[in-house]
């Protein structure tokens, strides 16, 4: 059966910095941080995390920043070819397909959208990817999650994980620029 | 002295100390100008409305200003517009420069309804009917956007009675659009609501402005409707060397992975034009990506340009320039400097950087007055006053810049000016721990010129449209008398 991750654990995840990849590694209860394993691209690092235990399912890893400046100020997230263009997909690979329409999300104070899609990595695996993009006023809050198991179990895990209250107040915090 | 004097006085010595570094060039109300070789020549405050993109037209013996503007403001959605008494949403000010000195406001064109880049009518082209080839002679066409929602023509042959011709409208975005009056052809920038990215290019044939015919929609493989995958950066302005040159220069991004892109106009309008990968790939001579730092507002051709210091090269004389503009979004410094990039396109499959120009931030403390930082956008007209001799660069609040650019291998700024800002001047704010900052400072966001050689700025913080002109070695360089 699948626990939720511990106070403890979520207090350990707060000492962490809010910066890339050069803060201190912390583990949250099946979760466990990693360096951010992308390239350096336009918008600065985020924070990236691993599960590869029996509470994720399978093993997933998500990865998770802001993009300040980025997101329609008045309509925020306005539809599934945003979340498209904006959810950081092609960082793990540009051949994406989506596997069913998106759907409005809600996660610390911010709405945008959720969407599945089926990801064929560069040595030809299949995985599962989630993409999520919320918004505040002009700004982004996107996050991607990849794993071998069902849209519906990533999903879940992913939603699971941005909810936890260290992890919203760290979103709110990056988006505030501190 | 009393002890309590004594003690203001000494807290205001140390703040003095501390801060005066940080915030000496942070601008007052009343202040003067700050310019070197250009000159006021006249202003005016277009109602205090938040302003795009200028365009300036002869029209007979009168020169005409038509001025897009954005949406209004949280505190003034609709400003009052002072001919009417009534509150308009922001649109397109149509001011009679023809004395640059005096400039005369004849009227406001309501734009939608929207705050900031949600509303207004941001941009505006203008043709003679003259020149279109199955226009009326006796109009004179405006192109505007209406805010996201359309594409409108306006008949402005009376500037102070303009009438609306046509609307090509059901978009879900518009941006800045190229207009050829000798052709007709327009490349659009729009959303078609099918397409993956919210803004692509819709190519239409104006020439008969009263009846618009659609060609195409294009953009980069990957926004069409139906693809799947990664989506580039949407576009957002091309610059067509019209049927001569078969070229059109397309800038995508903003601040963040541009390109510029060369495409062969001919084979653009009477190619295939189904949106198909293939079909999308098939006009496109090259693309040359930027930096993730920087995007591309504008992607200013400049052909055939001699270079002196290559003229006893046995080849390689003259060079197919492009200077590239990126536009600064974020207030006070937020993001990588976004400034003006030339390529030497001469080989086109093979587009190369050449040279970059900035204004040195520590001249004037420009991360600190607040607003933007960066570029914007460049003078589009190709009058023979500038052409290949001078380019003027809007900066945010580091004003406009005059660039040497007759050898664009190494541009050299010769002058520049930073308007003063008045009571109108809207302030811009960033985060700082959670709650806002504000400050207010002059955020010059466009430049055009005309053919007598005027600069016309215009502010995005609501100050106004000012008018230029160039003085001692600026003017010596364009070759002014």
């Amino acid at each position: 059966m699948r626990r939720r991750p511990t106070a403890f654990a979520v207090a350990i995840f707060m000492l962490t910095g809010v910066a890339g990849s050069d803060h201190a590694r912390s583990d949250i209860e099946g979760w466990r941080e990693i360096a951010w394993p992308f390239p350096r691209d336009g918008w600065p690092a985020g924070r990236a995390f691993r599960c590869a235990t029996e509470l994720c399912g399978d093993e997933i890893e998500l990865y998770v920043r802001p993009k300040i400046g980025f997101c329609n100020c008045d309509s925020g997230v306005a539809d599934d070819d945003e979340v498209d263009r904006v959810a950081d997909l092609d960082l793990m690979s540009e051949r994406f397909v989506p596997v069913e329409p998106g759907k409005v999300i809600r996660i610390a104070d911010m709405q945008g959208r959720l969407r599945s899609y089926d990801l064929q990595m560069a040595d030809g695996s299949r995985h599962t990817a989630v993409g999520i993009a919320v918004s505040r006023r002009c700004d982004l809050l996107v996050a991607v999650a990849q794993g071998k198991g069902t849209a519906s179990g990533v999903q879940r895990v992913a939603l699971d994980f941005l909810a936890l209250d260290a992890v919203t107040q760290w979103m709110t915090s990056a988006l505030d620029g501190r | 002295m009393n002890d309590r004097a004594f003690l203001i006085a000494c807290t205001s010595m140390v703040f003095a100390v501390c801060c005066s570094g940080a915030y000496a060039q942070q601008q007052v109300i009343g202040a003067p100008p700050e310019a070197s070789n250009m000159r006021l020549v006249g202003a005016n405050d277009l109602q205090a409305r938040s302003a795009y993109q200028p365009t300036i037209q002869h029209q007979g013996d009168r020169w005409i200003a038509y001025i897009g503007h954005h949406g209004g403001t949280d505190d003034i959605p609709a400003p009052v517009n002072p001919q009417t008494g009534k509150a308009d949403p922001n649109g397109t000010s149509i001011v009679d420069v023809t004395d640059p000195a005096q400039p005369k406001y004849l009227r406001h064109i309501p734009g939608l309804k929207g705050k900031y880049e949600a509303g207004g009518a941001q941009m505006v082209r203008v043709c003679d009917g003259k020149a279109l080839p199955r226009g009326d002679r006796n109009a004179v066409y405006m192109l505007r956007t209406f805010g996201g929602e359309a594409h409108e023509i306006w008949n402005v042959a009376d500037p102070a009675n303009p009438i609306l011709v046509t609307r090509i409208d059901g978009l879900k975005d518009t941006h800045k659009s190229w207009w050829e009056c000798d052709t007709g052809i327009a490349f659009l920038v729009s959303g078609a609501p099918d397409w993956r990215t919210r803004r692509m290019t819709q190519v239409y044939d104006l020439s008969d402005p009263a009846n618009p015919k659609k060609i195409r929609d294009f953009g980069l493989p990957g926004q069409e409707p139906g693809a799947t995958g990664a989506v580039p950066t949407e576009v957002h302005g091309p610059i067509s060397s019209g049927p001569q040159g078969n070229r059109v220069y397309f800038g995508y991004g903003t601040n963040k992975g541009g390109f510029m892109q060369i495409v062969d106009r001919d084979r653009l309008i009477n190619g295939p034009k189904e949106p198909t990968e293939d079909n999308l790939r098939f006009p496109e001579i090259s693309r040359m990506p930027m930096s993730a730092f920087n995007g591309a507002h504008t992607t200013f051709p400049m052909r055939q340009m001699p270079i002196a210091e290559f003229a006893h090269d046995k080849d390689g004389k003259t060079r197919d320039i492009v200077m590239i503009v990126d536009e600064a979004i974020l207030n006070e410094c937020n993001e990588p400097r976004q400034m003006v990039w030339f390529a030497d396109v001469t080989v086109e499959n093979r587009p190369m950087m050449i040279s970059s120009y900035t204004v040195p931030e520590a001249s004037g403390s420009f991360c600190e007055r607040g607003g933007r930082f960066g570029s914007h956008s460049s003078n589009e007209s190709m009058a023979p006053v500038f052409y290949k001799k001078m380019a003027f660069i809007s900066f945010f609040n580091a004003g406009v810049r005059a660039l040497d650019i007759r050898d664009p291998y190494h541009p050299r700024e010769v002058g520049y000016f930073i308007p003063s800002i008045t009571a109108a001047t809207d302030k811009r704010c960033v985060t700082i721990e959670g709650g806002e900052r504000c400050k207010v400072a002059i955020q010059t966001n466009n430049v055009e010129t005309d053919e007598r050689g005027y600069v016309y700025i215009v502010d995005r913080a609501n100050t106004g449209l000012h008018i230029l002109e160039l003085t001692g070695a600026a003017r010596a360089a364009a070759g002014l008398p």
